[in-house]
């Protein structure tokens, strides 16, 4: 049987893949989305870190040495690609908030704050300013979410405990979706009186609608409530990759998800198709142009071998800064470690350089310099990268 | 496929689960599969009776992004289980449901006015059955007692139906319109008398009796394939089954034969009319519909074919849903001990359907059918009975009298 054909395809199914087949498709091109299974932005917090290293996002980037690939998106491609993830949320129903100008904190599950940069709604009142009262709720037997952790490093902090008949987050969500659990809850807050100015929950409040979950609850108690994320797995997470899938499906996206693929095709400078491992029997998915969007080494993008790194779908060349004694640095939480910056180099267009393939680009955290960790830029990276590497696609396309 | 030691504990299986997301006793796909694998050794009795509350939707061997085999760990783990533990009676019951559909559509008025009387109900309760959903309705006119071959002698395209038991039996009209929808389109189509996929004896952990079906099918496949057929499949489950068990689980000689000789039927329709340059033309159906996609029909991987020929369709109106398993199972909620597990998950399932204010839901799964059209209200449509309808619609537009669709 023939493949079925597509304008563009892209590989990968996270943030930036998921990003690029969306500005893709809003560009009118039939696009297909491959993935060898869910992403991990599942896993994280939920929240995009576009430069979470410094304190203010766009002059933390303009500092960055020309080789980052935030250079090549540029810092209006920054700015228009997170308006347009914005944009994206807002109609997926799980609102966003934040300004790239200057990042905010969230609270961590062990009472210390981070820096990121757009934040789900329900997280929008964890920036608390100094000498306000919190209390935390947290569930009875929740796996890995301990409130003294946070009481004992917020000085002005308490905390309750509610049963909610199941221990683990994902349970508890699925029971915030129920109106009569929520109502029975809320019923138990308002019992307690709470006196502080905020409250804090486990991000557990539905896997629907949290925002309308935190809401009612904010007004039955009148204090600003909010969600701290919890270790994988991740509510919050689950939550931000279901909301683009939902929109990636509206726009017309065809997704072939859980196979990984297998083979590749070229006929001189061009990508032809690839051939999906789909259950007993090979599919071929053919396009005219194709993106890269397989992330590093956690995701399987990269695959890293004794003394070299592969690049696991095209065979493409990898940038590996030094020999393996230069890959990591002997202390683990400094950061910086060599491997990081290993990667697919681009051009401009994001096309992949020192291959002959016209129609090839790649974006996310693929990228060669992108040092994600240290910098804590992964889904800002992500965003941008995505969105620039479509618009080059689209425009090699027409 | 890669094994339980490549899982490197991520969890993106255990956010997938629709088990563990209601039923605080099953442990999820992690600790059942990968995790527990490692304590399960030949010779050694079971003891992970949680086990068997995994209803093998294999949404978590989907979302792996390292390739393991996590559902198929858990079912091999169901079967040793089975094997060295008494099964309960619904067990035996729904691993012959082939034969139950056999004497059913015999009788199929008597037993209508039986499985949906009072009485029987109350049997069937003690019995460990689930009573809150209707028993399928069985008809005495099944699939195979109608034309077992139509379209062009002389088509290049050639497919042998596999339509399962629940088309056979329970909605033979539907078996029928798909059988006259491909000779519409130019193929050769054969219904060769077939019995059970196998899964139904899979899922209640009886390897002898799926084997049994399985090979008998399996020989009556390939001297079809050997004649230049391919086989079609509309219902994802019974797809499954042959692609993925019948070479990986029940290890048939034949098993990769047909697995690579084996299609969705929307696949097939897909290709006709990109590649074949099949001409027909789609009449306007204003409908907004919720297309619920079952799980099995994730888990093939092949993406969401029916999808591709609704975007034809114009005034359709489609939203594909996704993200939750109806939890039904096939005869998992038909169980007393999985009645609640189901009972939520249905009810998840439904909300999000609804929350859409559709006109109907369509789905390529009779079980995801019944259950979701139970717990919605709505019309519960396979995706072929809206294909039809536009292609009538269609014709009967191009030109009175000739008909491409017959």
């Amino acid at each position: 049987m023939s493949a079925y054909g597509y304008d563009a395809v892209v590989i990968g199914g996270g943030v930036s893949g998921i990003m690029a087949s969306l500005t893709l498709a809003s560009g009118g091109f039939k696009t297909a989305l491959v993935s060898r299974g869910d992403p991990v932005c599942c896993l994280s917090t939920g929240c995009i870190d576009v430069f979470s290293h410094s304190d203010e996002p766009l002059s933390g980037i303009r500092a960055l040495l020309p080789d980052h690939p935030y250079s090549l998106v540029g810092e209006k491609g920054i700015k228009d690609a997170l308006s347009f993830f914005l944009e994206i949320m807002a109609e997926a129903g799980l609102p966003y908030e934040g300004d790239p100008g200057r990042n905010r904190k969230i609270l961590t599950p062990i009472g210390s704050t981070k820096n990121t940069c757009l934040v789900p709604r329900t997280m929008a009142h964890a920036d608390m300013p100094p000498g306000e009262y919190l209390h935390v709720i947290s569930f009875q037997g929740i796996k890995d979410f301990f409130p003294s952790y946070i009481t004992s490093r917020q000085r002005n902090s308490t905390y309750s405990v509610y049963d909610a008949g199941v221990p683990t987050t994902l349970g508890i969500a699925a029971r915030f979706d129920d109106a009569s659990f929520l109502d029975a809850f809320i019923t138990w807050l308002r019992g307690l009186e709470i006196p502080h100015d905020r409250v804090a929950l486990p991000a557990v409040l539905g896997t629907i609608d949290p925002a309308s979950v935190m809401e009612k609850i904010s007004r039955a108690i009148g204090r600003k409530v909010f969600e701290i994320p919890t270790l994988p797995p991740s509510v919050p997470g689950l939550r931000l990759f279901r909301a683009l899938k939902r929109v990636l499906q509206s726009r017309g996206v065809h997704l072939y998800w859980g196979k990984g693929v297998t083979s590749v095709e070229c006929q001189g400078r061009t990508v032809e198709a690839v051939t999906l491992a789909t259950t007993g029997r090979a599919k071929r998915v053919q396009g005219k142009a194709f993106v890269l969007a397989t992330g590093s080494f956690v995701s399987g993008g990269l695959f890293a071998g004794r003394d070299s790194v592969r690049e696991t779908v095209f065979d493409l060349p990898v940038a590996v800064p030094g020999e393996r004694k230069d890959w990591f640095n002997t202390d683990f939480f400094s950061g910086a470690h060599g491997i990081e910056r290993a990667g697919v180099r681009v051009d401009g267009s994001f096309r992949p350089v020192e291959t002959d393939l016209d129609n090839l680009f790649a974006c996310g955290s693929i990228l060669a310099e992108c040092e994600i960790m240290s910098l804590q830029c992964g889904h800002g990276l992500a965003v941008a990268t995505g969105v620039a590497a479509a618009k080059s696609c689209a425009q090699g396309l027409s | 496929m890669t094994t339980f030691e490549h899982c490197v504990r991520c969890t993106l299986c255990v956010e997938n689960c629709p088990v563990f997301k209601v039923n605080p006793a099953f442990p999820g796909p992690k600790q059942a599969g990968p995790d527990a694998q490692r304590f399960r050794l030949d010779g050694e009795r079971s003891v992970d009776d949680w086990v068997k509350l995994c209803c093998q939707c294999q949404r978590c061997q989907v979302a792996c992004p390292y390739g393991v085999n996590v559902s198929e760990i858990i079912l091999k783990a169901q079967l040793k289980y089975s094997r060295e533990h008494m099964s309960p009676f619904t067990a035996h019951l729904f691993a012959n449901t082939y034969h139950l559909g056999k004497l059913g559509a015999l009788a199929a008025p008597i037993t209508n006015a039986v499985t949906s009387s009072g009485a029987a109900r109350k049997v069937m309760g003690v019995l460990g059955l689930a009573t809150n959903l209707p028993m399928p309705e069985y008809r005495f006119l099944t699939l195979n007692r109608g034309r077992r071959r139509k379209g062009k002698r002389r088509s290049s395209r050639k497919v042998v139906f596999f339509h399962g038991c629940y088309l056979g039996f329970n909605r033979p009209d539907i078996g029928r319109g798909i059988r006259d929808l491909l000779a519409g389109l130019g193929c050769r189509v054969a219904i060769p008398s077939q019995t059970c996929c196998g899964l139904p004896a899979l899922g209640n952990s009886d390897l002898e009796i799926a084997k049994k079906f399985a090979r008998k099918n399996a020989r009556m496949l390939v001297e079809y394939i050997d004649r230049g057929y391919q086989v079609v499949y509309a219902c994802t489950s019974c797809g499954l089954t042959l692609v993925h068990d019948y070479p990986e689980v029940l290890e048939l000689p034949e098993g990769r034969k047909i697995a690579e000789n084996t299609y969705n039927v929307h696949e097939v329709i897909l290709d006709l009319l990109e590649n074949d340059g099949c001409s027909v033309e789609f009449g306007e159906v204003d409908r907004t519909i919720a297309y619920h996609i079952p799980c099995h029909l994730k888990a093939l991987g092949i993406g969401y074919p029916a999808a591709g020929v609704f975007e034809r369709i114009p005034g359709l109106r489609t939203t594909i849903l996704d993200d939750h398993c109806c939890g039904l199972a096939g005869s998992y909620g038909f169980k007393k001990k999985n009645q609640q597990t189901a009972e939520k998950l249905g009810t998840i399932a439904a909300s999000a359907i609804k929350a859409l204010e559709p006109d109907a839901l369509i789905s390529d799964c009779g079980a995801c059918r019944m259950q979701l059209g139970h717990y919605t209200g709505l019309p519960a449509l396979d995706p072929s009975e809206v294909i039809i309808a536009s292609l009538e619609k269609g014709a009967s537009k191009k030109s009175r009298g000739k008909r491409r669709i017959p």
